[in-house]
């Protein structure tokens, strides 16, 4: 088994990709077309890491979609930290519907990921964090990220 | 080198040879000594047949005699005189010569009183002649019942017979001469075995020529003579002749007297055949070893010659020549073990080009490693109000992060980028990197232009397959203009002067423009903007490999913490080369020296007040 597994589940409307493990400069996209799909639903929650050479065979193959509108649901950090830093890492025609926030408690020493959807607490240019988010003991969380960096890529 | 010892052919040759040597060596020795013990037993039984034969055949012949001379004696003794039948009885029988009676007189001697003869006055002359030793015999005679005497050494057998009334008051001893050519003829005719009637003071009466008259002692003095063993029968020992030869001696009672009849037979003769087998064995011995030398001879050559060769071979090794092979066609356990030590050494050839190989490249790494370090400036530097300090350490010889600090007119610009992933490759590319950034220096021209051209000249080098993200910014020393231009790096973190605590929030991204990656395509454009550095402000520039250290236990140190170490470090506006010795401290308790996965690059830039 590879580090990166990839699930493809096409229908006339669209194509569903599921990815879950590591991009990595081993990784082999070349097996997995894109082309040919009005639009492409991307489901990352199992994504664990990307690295720099990863980023590089990644772009190559969301070029190969053809213009076709690709959403990606459920980012986790490690992408929407390279949609932020890498120009072109999210397609032209990509959009994200949702991404994963994550929020700690640092003296209960506890952490979460919570899901920002897009029309809920995101917009195209703005986002709306829940008031406040607490963890299972009831402790108020604080976001684990900084805002400016994290949320670039809807305020483009 | 240890001293080399026996050949293992010789080794070989000595085990096939000494072997069956030995081996039928113990053999022969038990076989002869079988043979010599079972063959003794033989001529004992033999012997012991012969001597009782003859024993009980001279004891007919004795008894025969006095048989035929009984009816004379009766004849006499019933008469005192010889009748006219004890004459003619007489007269037939050929071989009687003489019967004399003997009776005792007044003073109780013997004496003769009658006499039966074949040739007129003979037997007067041969009685006279016999005057000592009959006495001899007629104590003997009174002794035993009867006795035999051979007294000329002749065939004639002188028998004495007592015989007493049945008052017992009168004795009558009756010499009888006959003469028993035949049976003396009998013990003459021995030869390979000598056959001897003796009595029991071991008087020979007949026995092989020159031995009539003497006694056996002369020639070997047998145990059974005398001792316990007089009274036994017949048996058989082995006795020492008086020359020295060892005999083989039977012996059987005749039990006629004191007659014995005793054969000898030398040992050496007897076991003649015994000699003739240790010959011939040790013959056959002398070819079969013969044999099983030339034999050896070919088998442990064949078997040497293989490790010969595997010998020099090993040699040839041990004096560094790995390409020595050995051909050996065998298919026995030499032949695999040639053809295992041919694929060894092939393998050890190969191993040691492939570390020589290694230790070339990693010459070359260092060499490389050494070029590189000179593409970084000095870690700490003050140009104008402009304090500059970073550190940096690749995750292996080489790195392909690089940072750079120059001043172009009355502007500083900084820069640093990344590669994609680490090592000798990246390293090319921040070697190309810095080469282009030394002519664009030259040209004076912004930020965006200065990565456009960076841009080019990192695609033309990798072609697209390797890709540098990339931060440039120019400080004004004049205004405190600081115009950034970024190609997908990690937005440096501006860090405002505050006289409150700092907070996460206090951290400004210079994320307000973004670019794609420098060798990304050859024509990308470039955009930049500007913000302002007052006094007191810092920007802190990294790589994405910050985050990303790790403990031993594979733990990455992470965003979170990164952003506390970096506020920690800043909290106090510190000078820039304590911020990033605060830094350093951080993340290398975290890391606790473990190996770093990828390159580790930051510094820190403060705009100082004017003094």
């Amino acid at each position: 088994m590879g580090k990166l597994d990839v699930k493809m589940e096409k229908t006339p409307e669209k194509l569903v990709v599921r990815m879950a493990g590591t991009i990595d400069e081993d990784v082999d996209f070349s097996q997995f077309s894109l082309t040919g799909n009005p639009a492409i639903d991307v489901e990352l929650s199992g994504l664990k890491s990307i690295n720099s050479c990863g980023i590089r065979e990644w772009i190559k193959w969301m070029g190969t979609a053809s213009g076709a509108q690709i959403s990606f649901s459920n980012c986790p950090k490690v992408i929407v930290d390279q949609i932020n830093m890498v120009d072109g890492f999210l397609p032209a025609s990509g959009k994200v519907n949702s991404f994963y926030v994550p929020y700690y408690n640092d003296e209960a020493g506890s952490e979460k990921n919570v899901l920002f959807r897009y029309g809920t607490e995101f917009t195209d240019s703005s986002v709306t964090p829940p008031e406040s988010v607490k963890d299972e003991e009831g402790n108020d969380m604080e976001m684990d990220v900084i805002e400016s960096k994290y949320f670039k890529f809807i305020k483009k | 080198m240890k001293k080399r010892g026996i050949s293992i052919r010789y080794k070989i040759l000595l085990l096939l040879t000494s072997l069956p040597l030995i081996t039928l060596s113990v053999y022969l020795v038990l076989a002869l000594q079988i043979f010599e013990e079972d063959k003794i037993a033989y001529v004992f039984d033999s012997s012991s047949n012969m001597s009782g034969t003859m024993a009980a055949q001279i004891k007919t012949q004795l008894n025969g005699v006095l048989g035929t001379t009984k009816p004379i004696f009766q004849e006499y003794l019933g008469q005192q005189k010889f009748s006219s039948v004890a004459e003619s009885i007489f007269r037939n029988e050929s071989d009687l010569e003489a019967v004399v009676v003997f009776s005792p007189n007044a003073t109780g001697s013997l004496e003769k009183v009658a006499l039966l003869e074949k040739v007129e006055g003979q037997t007067q002359g041969v009685l006279d002649s016999l005057q000592i030793p009959m006495a001899a015999y007629f104590s003997e005679v009174e002794k035993g019942r009867r006795i035999a005497k051979t007294p000329f050494n002749d065939d004639r057998v002188f028998i004495l017979e007592k015989v007493t009334d049945e008052t017992k008051t009168r004795t009558t001893v009756f010499l009888v001469i006959v003469r028993m050519s035949e049976a003396a003829e009998m013990f003459r005719s021995g030869v390979s075995q000598k056959i001897y009637l003796i009595g029991q003071d071991g008087s020979v009466l007949f026995g092989p020529d020159a031995m009539s008259g003497k006694r056996l002692q002369t020639l070997v003095a047998p145990a059974f003579l005398s001792g316990s063993a007089a009274q036994v029968a017949q048996g058989a020992e082995t006795s020492k002749a008086v020359n020295g030869t060892e005999l083989l001696v039977a012996y059987s009672r005749a039990g006629f007297g004191d007659l014995i009849v005793v054969t000898t037979v030398e040992k050496d003769k007897a076991l003649g055949a015994v000699q003739i087998l240790i010959r011939k064995s040790l013959i056959f011995f002398g070819i079969l070893i013969s044999l099983t030398v030339i034999l050896s001879l070919f088998a442990s050559s064949g078997i040497t010659q293989a490790l010969t060769q595997l010998f020099k071979a090993t040699q040839k090794v041990a004096e560094g020549d790995f390409n020595i092979r050995v051909d050996v066609t065998s298919n026995d356990e030499v032949g695999s073990l040639a053809d295992n030590f041919n694929i060894m050494a092939a393998e050890v050839s190969r191993l040691l080009e492939q570390t020589a190989e290694k230790a070339r490249m990693e010459s070359e790494l260092q060499t490389a490693k050494t070029v590189q370090e000179t593409l970084f400036p000095e870690t700490r530097a003050k140009i104008g109000p402009l304090s500059i300090a970073g550190f940096y350490e690749p995750a292996s010889e080489c790195g392909g992060d690089w940072w750079h600090y120059c001043q172009i007119g009355n502007k500083i610009f900084l820069w640093i980028g990344d590669a994609t992933g680490h090592g000798a490759p990246a390293a090319l590319i921040t070697s190309a990197a810095k080469s282009a950034s030394t002519i664009i220096e030259r040209l004076n021209i912004s930020p965006a232009k200065a990565l456009e051209l960076l841009n080019r000249s990192i695609y033309d080098v990798s072609k697209g397959r390797i890709m540098m993200t990339f931060f440039l910014g120019s400080f004004d020393l004049e205004t405190g203009e600081f115009v950034y231009c970024n190609a997908s790096h990690e937005a440096p973190f501006l860090i405002k002067k505050t006289e409150t605590t700092l907070k996460k929030k206090d951290l400004v991204p210079l994320n307000e423009v973004n670019n794609p990656r420098l060798g990304q395509a050859r024509d990308s454009s470039y955009q930049q903007t500007s913000v302002q550095l007052d006094e007191g402000d810092s920007v802190f520039f990294y790589t994405d490999g910050i985050p990303d250290i790790q403990n031993p236990g594979k733990e990455a140190w992470g965003e979170r913490e990164f952003i506390k170490a970096l506020i920690s470090a800043h909290k106090d506006q510190p000078e820039v080369g304590d911020s990033v010795d605060r830094f350093v401290l951080s993340f290398q308790g975290h890391r606790q020296g473990a190996p770093l996965i990828d390159d580790v690059t930051f510094f820190v830039v403060k705009r100082e007040a004017v003094q």
